[in-house]
This record gives C-alpha cells, sequence and structure tokens, in this order.
C-alpha cells in the first residue's frame, strides 16, 4: 500500500497553496450562491403543518362500529400488539350489519392496540375484510405514560377521534 | 503527556532522560455514542500518542435478534423486520427478501411492477448514497453539504412517503409484486428530479470532493486495496473502489436489470492511490449519476398493467433452501432461506455487507492518526442495524 504523500518541492508547496484558495473560493459561491438566491425549505413546526400524503401511515384508527371480530389483523401482525377479545352474538338479538353488509355474528368486547408497541408496517389495515381498521395521517399523540399508548376502541373518548380525524 | 521519570523509568525510555517523555499506549473508547461512528458502534483504540496501534470494533449494541425472529413469523411479516436492518436502504433490503420467497415459490411478477421495484431500489441507492455524503463531510468538520444532501433525499422520501405510505420502512415491495401503484405525475415529478439532481451532484463535488481541505483529509489515507478486499470479503463501492469492475446487478443479474444500460465506476486514484478514502467517495458519487442513468430508463420503459401477481393468501413454500444475493448501496445482501413447508421459514442468514467491512477495520487502522480513523470509519460507510440485526 503506497500510503506516503509525495515529497514536497517548491513547487508542489505554493501549488498546494494556490490549489487551497481556488477549491474553497470555489465551495464558496456555490453557498453563497445558496445564501443569496435560495428559499428556505425548513418550516417553522408548531405554527406550519405540514399536511401528509393520503396514504401515510400513522395512527391506527378502528371503527369498532364496522368490525366483526375476524381478528385477521391480529394474526397478520409481526409484532403482536393487537388484543381482540369477542363473544357469540345472541341468535334472538336484532340482526347488524356493517356499512359493506357483512353481517356482524360477534359482539366485540375489547379491541386494543398497543400503539407503542406498532411498527406501522399497515399489514393489519390490508388484511380488513370491511375497512373498518384504517391508518389515519394524524401523527401527533405522544402520551406521559406507556400505558396511555394502549388504546381501547370501544371507549367513548376514542370514538370521538372519529369526527376529527377519519375522513 | 510530560512527566517527571523515576531512574528506573528513565533506564527504560527509548527517549532516554532527556526527553523526559514516557510513550504509553493509552486505549481511548471511540463510542457507542459517538457521532463519528455512526450509529452504536464502539471501537476500542490503542493509541500511542497521536497514531492508532489497534482498532478493535465492539458490535452487538444494536442486536434485535432479526434472524432469531424470522424462525417465529411468516414469510409477509418478516418485510418489516427486513426493512430495519438497513434503514437507510430499506427498499434495497425488501427487494432481496422478494427475490428470495418468490425464487422459493416460483412466482412471476408482473412487468409494472418489476419496473417500480428497480425505480425504487434505484432512488434509494441514491438517497442512501446522499446520506453518505451529508454524514461524511459531517465527519470531516463540514457542515454545510449535509444540509443541501438532505435537501434532496427529501425529496426522495416524499415520494416514498405517497407511494408507500412511509418514509423510512416501507414495507412496500411486497411478495408477488409491489403494495401500491405510481401515479403519472409522481413519475413526471421523478424525471424532473432526475434532471434537478445531475447538475447538484456536480455542485457537490465541487463544493466538497474537491476541495483542497477535503482531499488532503481523505487522499492516501485508509487505503482498502485489491487483496484485502478479496481476503475480507469487502463487497459494493469500497470493492469498486479498489478497481474491480464487480457489480452483482451487472455480472449476477437479478430482477430486470440485464434491460438496461449503466456503467460500473471504479476507483482510479484519481487523487492519491487506489482504494483510499476519496476514492471510495468518487465511486459512491458516481453510482449516484448511474442510478439517474437507470431511473431514467426505468420512466421510458415503465409498462401498464398490474403491479401485483398471484400469489396464494397463505404463502408456504415447498421444503427446499435457497441462496440470494443482491447488490445493495452498501454492498452485497445475500440471504439464506431454508423453508421446511410451513407458513414460517425454518432458517433466515443474512450475509450483511457492513458487518464484514467492520471486520476490515483492525486492519486498516494501525498506523493512522485518530483523524484518519474517523474518515475510515466514515468511507466505509456502515448502518449499525445492519452489522448488528
Amino acid at each position: 500500500m503506497n500510503t506516503a504523500t509525495p515529497p514536497l518541492t517548491f513547487k508542489s508547496y505554493f501549488g498546494n497553496i494556490w490549489t487551497a484558495f481556488r477549491t474553497i473560493f470555489k465551495g464558496l459561491t456555490i453557498t453563497t450562491r445558496y445564501i443569496v438566491a435560495e428559499k428556505p425549505v425548513t418550516i417553522e413546526y408548531p405554527e406550519v403543518r405540514e399536511v401528509l400524503p393520503e396514504l401515510s401511515r400513522s395512527r391506527l384508527y378502528n371503527d369498532v362500529e364496522n368490525c366483526i371480530a375476524c381478528n385477521q389483523c391480529a394474526t397478520a401482525c409481526p409484532v403482536d400488539c393487537i388484543y381482540i377479545a369477542s363473544t357469540r352474538r345472541d341468535k334472538e338479538a336484532p340482526k347488524i350489519k356493517t356499512k359493506d353488509g357483512t353481517p356482524i355474528r360477534l359482539n366485540l368486547t375489547q379491541y386494543t392496540i398497543d400503539t407503542a408497541l406498532c411498527c406501522y408496517c399497515g399489514l393489519c389495515t390490508t388484511v380488513c375484510p370491511t375497512q373498518s381498521l384504517t391508518h389515519t395521517t394524524d401523527y401527533e399523540y405522544s402520551q406521559y405514560t406507556v400505558d396511555e399508548m394502549k388504546y381501547n376502541y370501544l371507549e367513548e373518548d376514542i370514538k370521538a377521534w372519529r369526527d376529527r380525524i377519519v375522513k | 503527556m510530560a512527566f517527571d521519570l523515576t531512574n528506573e523509568e528513565k533506564a527504560e525510555s527509548p527517549y532516554g532522560d532527556e526527553e523526559k517523555i514516557k510513550s504509553n499506549i493509552l486505549t481511548v473508547n471511540m463510542g457507542p455514542q459517538h457521532p463519528a461512528t455512526h450509529g452504536v458502534l464502539r471501537v476500542e483504540i490503542k493509541t500511542d500518542s497521536e497514531i492508532v496501534t489497534e482498532a478493535i470494533p465492539h458490535i452487538g449494541y444494536l442486536h434485535r435478534c432479526f434472524e432469531k425472529h424470522a424462525e417465529n413469523i411468516d414469510y409477509r411479516g418478516i418485510i418489516p423486520f427486513v426493512d430495519r436492518m438497513d434503514y437507510i436502504g430499506a427498499m434495497n433490503m425488501e427487494h432481496g427478501w422478494c427475490l428470495a420467497v418468490e425464487k422459493l415459490l416460483g412466482t412471476e411478477v408482473p412487468r409494472r411492477a418489476e419496473y417500480i421495484r428497480v425505480l425504487v431500489a434505484e432512488l434509494q441507492r441514491v438517497a442512501s448514497h446522499l446520506m453518505f455524503f451529508g454524514t461524511y463531510s459531517i465527519d470531516l468538520g463540514a457542515f454545510t453539504p449535509f444540509l443541501y444532501a438532505f435537501q434532496e433525499r427529501e425529496f426522495i422520501l416524499r415520494i416514498f412517503e405517497e407511494i408507500s405510505g412511509a418514509r423510512l420502512l416501507y414495507n412496500y415491495i411486497w411478495i408477488g409484486g409491489v403494495w401500491n401503484d405510481v401515479t403519472d405525475d409522481q413519475l413526471n415529478r421523478i424525471s424532473s428530479f432526475c434532471d434537478n439532481m445531475e447538475d447538484e451532484i456536480d455542485k457537490y463535488h465541487n463544493l466538497v470532493g474537491l476541495n483542497k481541505i477535503f482531499v488532503e483529509r481523505t487522499a492516501r489515507v485508509g487505503v482498502m486495496d485489491k487483496e484485502m478486499c478479496y481476503d475480507y470479503g469487502l463487497t459494493g463501492p469500497i470493492l469498486r473502489s479498489a478497481g474491480v469492475k464487480w457489480d452483482l446487478r451487472k455480472d449476477r443479474p437479478y430482477s430486470i436489470y440485464p434491460e438496461f444500460d449503466f456503467d460500473v465506476p471504479v476507483g482510479t486514484g484519481e487523487q492519491g492511490t487506489v482504494g483510499d478514502c476519496w476514492d471510495r467517495y468518487w465511486v459512491r458519487m458516481r453510482e449516484m449519476k448511474e442510478s439517474l442513468k437507470i431511473i431514467r430508463q426505468v420512466l421510458e420503459g415503465i409498462e401498464a398493467g398490474p403491479v401485483m401477481g398471484k400469489v396464494s393468501k397463505i404463502i408456504k413454500p415447498p421444503k427446499s433452501e435457497i441462496y440470494v444475493r443482491t447488490e445493495c448501496p452498501r454492498g452485497e445482501l445475500g440471504y439464506y432461506l431454508i423453508a421446511d413447508g410451513g407458513k414460517i421459514p425454518y432458517r433466515v442468514k443474512v450475509k450483511s455487507s457492513c458487518f464484514t467491512h467492520v471486520s476490515a477495520l483492525p486492519a486498516v487502522a494501525p498506523g493512522q492518526m485518530i483523524a484518519d480513523l474517523v474518515a475510515t470509519i466514515g468511507s466505509i460507510d456502515i448502518v449499525l442495524g445492519e452489522v448488528d440485526r
């Protein structure tokens, strides 16, 4: 391996200085152009908010009225962060259907997603047969404790998101 | 360090008692929380004043048991985990994995999906090399190029977010095709990005690559020559910078790469010797241009049609094993996959390029200055997620 620097001669000494000046000047013209001519590309976040693309995968939302408790999302989840519990519906109970006409045969008693565990891969939403489980574009949901990241979508206060984030 | 020496030490000291300098080996830990180690790599350096006599990389701080995890998840569910190995080049990781499973299954991938795969893989390569350019200049004390590089990288990430839904960990390339189609508007924007990017790369090269300070820091530093690359199994831009024309996209073609016309840039030792840090930088910059060339050809040739092939709902490859390797931004990525006929793989072994690249560090480091070691680590461009897995 030839890692030795070539010997320093009178010519190369001044040549190096000249190259250094020339290349640094070249670089500085580029940065100066950025200062003068280019517009800023950053945004000031809390005041200016970017609208995420429609497909963007952020917080999960399950519209429990359309959920048939088929358990497919929990099976597809690679990190097992979806917890579903359901009971069989009485035969005498009035027959209900989801938005797209699938009959609901199970009563959902728990639908919890541990958002802190979720890896936002989107595998659960693609297997959902009634499209009740969707990724929203809502990304501002930090909490103080990890337990608060567990959302049971049957609770009233979480159902209230629907108006805010579901189109 | 100057010490008052005892008589015994004076007798032992090679400098004699006049110098009053005691030469002692000092052990310094570089990392794991060091900005120049690109993640959680700890390098134990034994230094003789400013000269590094030994450098021992300690890895494993980001170990997430990918290979064991993969034995418990179905083939589709592994894709998000594959993303998290090399999080700077996630599309390329997915591409390799899907090729491996598709080969086991014998699935046909639609033409449009193949085009989109190559498109996103090459865009990801550009994004990854931009990341290298930005962080490498930070390692060497220049902050501005980082911001310029990220401005362009942001465009790529935004396009990925629109087509795949995520900025970094996409889960976009699926077994049998891709998840979502690309619209014409997005293709037009990528096309105009390509035109813009050519000039940007020239600009970056003028700003950083030809700068005398940068050249002095990188030329003739951390030379990894051809023999060393063969000995340690170094691949990707490092092997090419040593003057070996080896690119899996050309030499062991996969996907639809044989249809595209592109060159394989190799290191020539323009500023110093062949295989030094400057060559590695320059090979990557030229690779970006080649990637843009491929992207242009994709945009011209892309065909209409479905983006998802016929894959059964439950993926059950027959009992077999396979080794598939692809060219990732950092080098050669290999998946060795054993299927036992069930829903989950029996064994997944990943041959990651970064791991082998880190293993060459103890061979390059001795005799360097500490600052040169920073330049060397930066130039081999490691992602610790892929090293530890």
